[in-house]
Parts: C-alpha cells; structure tokens; sequence
C-alpha cells in the first residue's frame, strides 16, 4: 500500500508537466497524466535498490540457515547456522557463526561457535571464539575469548589457503 | 546503511534458508526459503526455493513459490512457479510461467499456518 502512495507521489514529482493543481483536474485528465508516467516510475524505485557488487552484508535481522559461499567479501552482523566461504570474511559485534568460516581474512567481533581457517585472524577485544582457530597470522585483541587451539595452518593443509588469489 | 537491509552480492551463493524481518536483496543465487519483510531480487540475482513475504520485487530469475501481498516482476524478470498475491504489476517482457493466485490480505496474515506455504 505504502508502495503505492509512494508512487503517487514521484509520479506528481517527476512529472514534466508538473502543474501545481494537477490533483484538481478532472478524472480522465488526471488517469492520462499517470499512465505514460508509469515506467519512469520504475527506475525511481531502482536507484534504492543496492547494486549487485560489492561485499554481501547479512544484517542483524537476517538469520541465514545453511551454507555462505562468495568469492568476494561477506560481512555478517546477523546469525548464521552453516559454514562460510568468502574472501574477506567479517563477523560483527552482535553477529552468531554457528559452523565454519574459511577465508583469507577473517575478522571476528562477535561470537563464532566452530572453527576458523584463514590466512589472517583477527580477533577483537570483543570475540568470542568457541573452537579451533587456524591460521598464518593471527591478532588477538585484549578481551578476545578463545575456547580452543590456536594453530598455524600451513598452505597446503587447507585448499583454500592454497587458492590464495590476494597475497597478504 | 539500514540495519535492517541484507544485501547478497553477485558473487554469494548461499545454499539454505533466509529469515528476517527486514529487506533482503539478493543479487547472487540462493537455494532455499526465504521470509522476510521486503525482497528483492535483482537482475544478476536467482532464487530457487519458496518466498513468504510482504513485498516481492523480481528482477531477475526466480523458481519456486511466492507468497506476497504485493509483488512486482520488472521487464527482466523470469519467474516459474506460483504467485500467491494481493496485488501484482508485471512489467512488459516479464517472462512468467506461473499461476497467479489471487488471494485476501486475510491470507498473508496467517501464513505460516496455511498448508499451501508449508508443504
């Protein structure tokens, strides 16, 4: 419905012709004006769309069930139940990682219950790390929880890291 | 940028189902269900799997079940399955092999519970 009143609106704004009284004129008038005005409508309603590049973000709303695979970044503020695959992998303050997180970089703020296989950890003062974490090169914050081991992962032990397409 | 707003980029493949009360873009593939407020799936994007949501704009390719009140399939679409809406806008070109049930608001209020959404 929103949606609609929305359009109504651009239609009024947008238009070329744009005379102020244009609510008052008769019906038939007032149904031409709309109809050719429709398609400009759409590319309105388009530039709020985000574009197609760029890293993929997993908001604090959204929980996600099941298995992230990206060869670009992924920034994760919600709840995720599965492994992720990414390039540059970003757990926010506040985010849930229920299963596995390989990447180049991963950098955790929140809470990680699995393990963590990059070629370069970073854990922040407010991590919560509940597993294995293997890497090449790890930083650990003040105030970062670990319940696990940490182990250096050597390139070959992990195909990903073997696949390194961005040198660190 | 809005809190609320998921945005899975082209290179995302996500194998699963998606949940939140928010706005999801999807731009990549995903296989699985999806709920959610408002979803978009945009010109690079593909959805297979089953959608219940408020708003559904496709642009892109989809396969499977929407349940909306209000869905909007732009010139690019290419949509297989069913469309359970209130209302629709199909732009010319949309390619649709579907059935377009209509159905009252009353419906998309009790979603979960009906056996059309949950088989």
């Amino acid at each position: 419905m929103s949606m609609f009143n929305r359009n109504e609106k651009e239609v009024n704004v947008s238009s070329p012709s744009g005379d102020k009284p244009r609510e008052f004129t008769p019906a038939p008038v007032t149904g031409a004006a709309v109809k050719p005005a429709t398609p400009s409508v759409q590319p309105v309603v388009d530039a709020g769309v985000s574009k197609s590049s760029g890293p993929s973000v997993i908001s604090k709303a959204l929980k996600i069930t099941g298995q992230l695979e990206s060869s670009e970044d992924i920034r994760i503020d919600g709840e995720v139940d599965g492994d992720i695959h990414g390039v540059s992998v970003t757990v926010g303050a506040g985010a849930k990682v229920k299963g596995s997180v390989y990447g180049q970089t991963v950098e955790l703020a929140g809470t990680i219950e699995g393990k963590i296989e990059a070629k370069k950890v970073i854990l922040t003062g407010t991590a919560h790390m509940t597993g294995d974490v293997i890497h090449q090169d790890i930083r650990i914050e003040s105030g970062a929880y670990i319940d696990g081991h940490c182990r250096p992962g050597s390139n070959r032990a992990d195909g990903k890291m073997a696949d390194a397409r961005k040198p660190n | 940028m809005d809190l609320f707003k998921s945005h899975l980029s082209k290179a995302l493949v996500v194998k699963g189902d998606l949940e939140t009360d928010g706005e999801v873009h999807i731009h990549g593939r995903v296989l699985g269900q999806v709920c959610a407020d408002r979803l978009v799936v945009g010109s690079s994007g593909y959805l297979e799997g089953d959608v219940i949501a408020r708003d559904v704009r496709i642009e892109g390719r989809m396969a499977g079940r929407i349940f909306a009140l209000n869905v909007t399939l732009d010139s690019a679409a290419d949509v297989t399955g069913r469309i359970f809406h209130n209302t629709i806008t199909v732009a010319k070109g949309a390619r649709i092999d579907a059935r377009m049930p209509w159905r009252p608001p009353s419906y998309f209020e009790t979603l979960e519970t009906l056996p059309e959404a949950r088989q």
